[in-house]
């Protein structure tokens, strides 16, 4: 039941990846993207993460993605006409996806996983057991990436403006 | 590791984490439309994410789990700064090729 669950999602993953990098229109690249993320929140699921399963919906398929897509709507459907000026990069990013793949096939050849220690799976992936180490023992970084996001909304703020009347 | 009453490999997860970020990373190489770029560096972070939680599985250990959620909270600050920032080039100029925003190199 796992393995096919996880073959399922898997190829879903990798047909949307293919997808991503394939189509010409950005809108479809984008839909593709969606399928990705909900394929990779069922292999969240696989892996007994909860609650990062539930975020991986909410915050990105359903968040990041409909930004996505306003800027889409925005910008209108910019096409790939021709050929671009660098031609050879094409042959060079494929020599590079193929060295990267070899060197992580290799790498996992070798590595002899210890076997996990016995979880408590009622406790594993569960909000409580994510937000006991978020506000005990990293509760400093987790203050950190509200300063972040912060930083980021006002810079959109700033950026999206036409003059500072706007504000 | 068994996940789901059957014996699913730990490598085979972090395989198709580096499946995920190859294929992100060849369309930041080969795409030329700004927009698109930015998708495809959304699709190697998720691939990223994909490998941390396999690790936090592996390990019984929630550091994984807390750093995707960061990873997701950089990606969300990312993709609105990169799309104000592209939303502000296309106001100005039409540039459908990355290749024509080059006025700034030396």
């Amino acid at each position: 039941m796992g393995l096919a669950v996880f073959l399922a999602a898997a190829a879903l993953a990798v047909a949307g990846g293919i997808g991503v990098i394939a189509f010409h229109e950005p809108i479809r690249s984008v839909l593709s993207l969606v399928v990705v993320m909900i394929a990779l929140s069922i292999l969240f699921l696989l892996l007994s993460a909860q609650f990062v399963f539930v975020v991986q919906i909410i915050v990105y398929a359903g968040a990041v993605m409909v930004l996505f897509l306003f800027v889409v709507a925005l910008l209108g459907p910019a096409r790939e006409l021709g050929r671009g000026r660098l031609r050879f990069q094409g042959w060079l990013s494929g020599l590079f996806a193929l060295v990267f793949l070899v060197l992580i096939w290799a790498m996992l050849q070798g590595v002899q996983y210890r076997l996990p220690e016995k979880a408590d799976l009622h406790v594993f992936g569960t909000v409580q057991w994510i937000a006991v180490e978020l506000f005990t023992k990293y509760l400093y970084p987790f203050e950190l990436t509200s300063l972040l996001l912060l930083v980021a909304a006002i810079g959109a703020i700033y950026l999206s403006k036409r003059s500072i009347d706007d504000l | 590791m068994s996940i789901g009453g059957s014996q699913l490999d730990t490598s085979w997860f972090l395989l198709l984490g580096a499946v995920l970020f190859t294929l992100g990373a060849i369309g930041v190489l080969v795409r030329r439309n700004p927009l698109v770029i930015l998708i495809c560096i959304e699709l190697m972070l998720n691939a990223v994410n994909l490998t941390l939680i396999t690790f936090s599985r592996q390990l019984q250990n929630p550091e994984g789990q807390l750093f995707a959620l960061m990873v997701m909270t950089v990606a969300a600050a990312e993709a609105v700064v990169g799309l104000a920032i592209l939303v502000e080039i296309f106001r100005v100029r039409d540039a459908e090729d990355i290749d024509d925003l080059s006025e700034l190199k030396g």
